[in-house]
């Protein structure tokens, strides 16, 4: 049963490097940005036209960026920089200005590499450790106010506060739609699945806005027209399985394509380029800082440290979806050298084993060597859980 | 462990040295040349064997360069660590660990103390007595080990997480300055968080990123972190902390960054290297004073050292081991170095390093409101800049040095030195035609590698 309208999004994708040229040509400019708390709709409003430079799964350019960068970086950043380096990414190729955030050091390192060796115009927002004291939320304010002061230099335009609203209106019925689809995945009998509506979410940092938001609506309704009322609960043949941990960008789907080879139906997520940014972000006040705070003030990214165990959102937020999405196992996904979840591997474990969640940690990186040693590993914690549920039905029964 | 296998300072050196001056405690307390000299001869052998290893290449090994009663002092210092932190704590001093390439003012200004990682592990190795050199290497590699179970065996430091929450180490606040040198500092003062020892404190003093100085809103945001530390400290100190006491341990400080700016220009204005390599380095470092956990006690040695470095400058006095015009090498990077003793072999001495010297070379204005000041100066190092300035000073630097090579060197798992590595070489190349050279080094062995010296041997060799 497919989704018609995933069939138009997969071609828009296919000939949007093509039409990017030709806006670009016709004198508008395109922004890439990378980040977790990069407020997007100033980009918007202000003319540009926004792409997420979200790159992975090619072990060449992680070989070509380590040159450049180092062998000790994570590599997605890695990457990055090599495909600046190489410069053959139809979309990287049609980037004027870069726009990074520092929420991840390391992100705020490529940044720096790639102005350096590639000549590129970027723009670097700071971002607070202490996220949640008022004196970092102050901060972020003052930060977000200069990243739109340079961006309007470079759009030669003063931001109108009417076009924000405009904008973060767009944002936030696309997050608003992009939810309510995002259940439908999960369900019961689901008529569209996780890994369509994960590739569904990352389209969105490539097409147009406005044309994304009519395909998206589009896709709403084809799916309620399909499946009335999806309930989310556990089917007896399922492993429902949860992904955690570092992001999965456009161009790796690996440790995807294992889980699903060996069984497991992935229900949720809770990774940086899949649903968790576009969740609860609430903009209260139409201005730069008031739309960078409520970037911040969103589940937080692990780049982000929090010192006290008990009261985490991130880790909150990570038992509120795996209640909602019904997932009998985590698979905690750590990219080498991604301190922010590398750092954290254990004591997420730790914490989901007090709530009696099966966690799998897989540590890896681009290449495909390690490929057969994952499926191994995969192939076994699927087939323990679904030993587990039918042990738990038997039990009911 | 056979005493016999252990170094002695030669017995004609006592009198000589027990005329040197005392050192003075933060505490008013002082400890004597002969008590110093008793200490280092009679008990510290006993007490800490491994500390007097005959092995040359051992990191650590301490400076056999018997002349220059500072190298002896800033051991005693080292050696009596656990003794003299435990006392401040019974008197009421909390003990902070920060990381490294930071000022320590702020931590002082409030009653506390404040020690870098190696700092701490000079204290926690101080509790094991009795231990030869192969014991301590396997007590601590056991220890680390620990910590990186905990945190992630990626890290490329621990935070103290093996002392703190696997040792049981009384530290009382764990609050590094972020973002500062190294990317995971913020992680690993969040490791702390799940750890058993629920009462250590934790906080990051928030380093904020990419052209700080300049931006008034970045000075007051980390002025505001500053201040909350204080407060923090005065907490547990049982002291309300004011703007006068920051402002005269800013002075305090300044002191001492002065006079490692001013015993740097000597020791490199010289013909032949007045001292070898490792105690250059631990005399300038002393300008931070952190590095003995009481910056009294490391102001009259730097104070000293002035004088005898002077003398030596002046009467054209070389430094034991160096040969006659050594290769001269510049280190830039985090937190490791080679053997100095295995450079100084190899015809080469070490005349300087940017990490650490970033922030002791960088005085805090005296006028004024002393958090602003004090944030401002320290959103200043230059080793936090961008690459372009960074490299500026960086060669700036070596011109003042006489470097005739650069090395990189940088921890295993280090994701932002490493990452700045290459960029800041081609600069330095590109500006002045040095050569140089990227390596990455894991620290904790007690003997670097073979492969480690080969390449280096090479480079000096190459020069």
């Amino acid at each position: 049963m497919a989704i018609k309208t995933l069939e138009v999004i997969r071609k828009r994708l296919e000939e949007r490097p093509a039409e990017l040229k030709k806006l670009r040509e016709n004198g508008q400019k395109v922004v890439g940005w990378t980040g977790y708390n990069v407020p997007e709709e100033i980009i918007h409003a202000l003319g540009f036209i926004p792409i997420r430079i979200a790159i992975g799964g090619d072990d060449r350019l992680v070989e070509v960026g380590g040159r450049y960068a180092s062998s000790k970086n994570c590599v997605f950043i890695r990457e990055i920089v090599g495909a600046f380096s190489e410069n053959e990414d139809p979309f990287i190729q049609q980037t004027d200005i870069l726009a990074f955030d520092a929420t991840c050091l390391q992100n705020f390192r490529a940044a720096e590499v790639i102005e350096y060796y590639f000549k590129k115009d970027v723009i670097v927002l700071g971002v607070p450790r202490n996220f949640y004291w008022e004196e970092g939320k102050e901060y972020f304010g003052k930060e977000a106010d200069e990243f739109t002061r340079l961006l309007e230099e470079r759009a030669g335009v003063s931001l109108d506060l009417a076009k924000l609203g405009e904008s973060v209106a767009l944002y936030n019925d696309i997050r608003k739609t992009l939810k309510s689809i995002y259940s439908f995945q999960a369900a019961k009998d689901n008529v569209i699945s996780w890994v369509e509506v994960f590739d569904l979410i990352q389209a969105v940092d490539l097409l147009d806005k406005k044309e994304y938001l009519a395909l998206l609506h589009q896709t709403l309704a084809e799916l309620q027209e399909l499946q009335h009322n999806p309930v989310i609960e556990v089917d007896g043949n399922d492993a429902r399985i949860f992904i955690s941990g570092s992001l999965i960008p456009r161009g790796d789907r690996k440790l995807i394509n294992i889980i699903t080879s060996v069984g497991g139906r992935i229900v949720g997520d809770d990774i940086w380029t899949g649903i968790l940014p576009h969740l609860d972000l609430d903009i209260k006040e139409i201005s730069p800082a008031g739309v960078a705070l409520g970037y911040l003030n969103r589940t937080p990214h692990a780049a982000l440290p929090y010192l006290d165990l008990e009261s985490d959102r991130r880790l909150k937020k990570l038992h509120e979806l795996l209640a909602e999405f019904k997932a009998q196992g985590v698979i905690y996904h750590t990219l080498r050298y991604c301190d922010p979840f590398t750092f954290k591997a254990k004591e997420t474990k730790d914490v989901l084993a007090k709530s009696a969640i099966p966690v799998l940690e897989i540590h890896t990186e681009y290449a495909g060597s390690d490929y057969e040693a994952l499926r191994t590993r995969l192939e076994a914690f699927v087939e323990m859980i679904k030993i587990k549920a039918e042990s738990a039905a038997e039990v009911t029964v | 462990m056979a005493t016999t296998d252990l170094y002695e300072y030669p017995q004609e050196l006592r009198e000589e040295f027990e005329a040197t001056e005392a050192i003075q405690f933060r505490d008013g307390s002082q400890a004597t040349g002969a008590d110093i000299w008793h200490y280092m001869t009679e008990v510290a052998p006993k007490k800490y064997p491994y500390a007097y290893t005959q092995r040359k290449y051992v990191d650590g090994r301490m400076s056999r360069d018997i002349h220059l009663p500072s190298a002896i002092k800033h051991n005693y210092l080292l050696l009596t660590m656990n003794d003299r932190i435990n006392k401040s704590r019974e008197n009421g001093s909390p003990v902070i660990f920060v990381q490294g390439g930071q000022s320590v003012d702020p931590y002082y200004a409030a009653g506390g103390i404040a020690l870098r990682p190696a700092s701490v592990g000079m204290w926690s190795r101080g509790r094991h007595e009795g231990l030869g050199l192969n014991e301590e290497v396997v007590r601590r590699h056991k220890q680390k080990e620990k910590a990186y179970h905990a945190i992630s065996f990626e890290a490329c430091q621990t935070a103290g997480y093996e002392s703190i929450q696997e040792g049981g180490l009384p530290v009382d606040m764990v609050a590094p300055f972020t973002c500062l040198r190294c990317s995971d500092i913020s992680y690993g003062v969040e490791a702390h968080r799940h750890g058993p020892n629920k009462t250590v404190k934790l906080m990051n003093i928030d380093y904020p990123m990419r052209h700080q100085a300049d931006k008034q809103w970045a000075v007051e945001y980390f002025s505001d972190n500053l201040r909350r530390l204080t407060r923090e400290i005065g907490k547990i100190a049982g002291r309300e902390v004011t703007d006068d006491d920051l402002s005269k341990e800013i002075r305090l400080h300044n002191e001492g960054r002065r006079l490692a700016i001013d015993i740097a220009e000597l020791w490199w204005s010289a013909d032949v290297p007045p001292t070898n390599g490792l105690d250059r380095r631990h005399i300038l470092q002393m300008g931070g004073m952190e590095i003995h956990g009481d910056p009294s006690a490391s102001l009259t040695i730097l104070r000293e050292s002035k004088a005898y470095i002077s003398e030596r400058v002046k009467n054209g006095i070389k430094a034991e081991g160096v040969v006659d015009k050594p290769v001269r090498l510049f280190i830039c990077g985090s937190c490791v170095r080679p053997n100095d003793f295995r450079i100084e072999e190899a015809g080469a001495i070490i005349v300087g390093n940017d990490n650490h010297w970033s922030d002791i070379c960088t005085l805090v204005k005296e006028e004024g409101d002393p958090y602003q000041n004090l944030a401002h100066a320290i959103l200043s190092y230059p080793y936090e800049q961008s690459v372009e300035l960074r490299a500026a000073w960086t060669i700036e630097q070596l011109k003042k040095s006489g470097a005739d090579g650069v090395l990189f060197l940088y921890q295993w798992g280090c994701n932002t030195q490493s990452a700045v590595a290459r960029m800041l070489c081609d600069t330095i190349k590109r500006d002045t035609g040095l050569p140089t050279m990227i390596i990455e080094q894991h620290e904790g062995g007690s003997e670097q590698s073979e492969q480690l010296l080969n390449r280096i041997n090479a480079f000096i060799e190459m020069i």
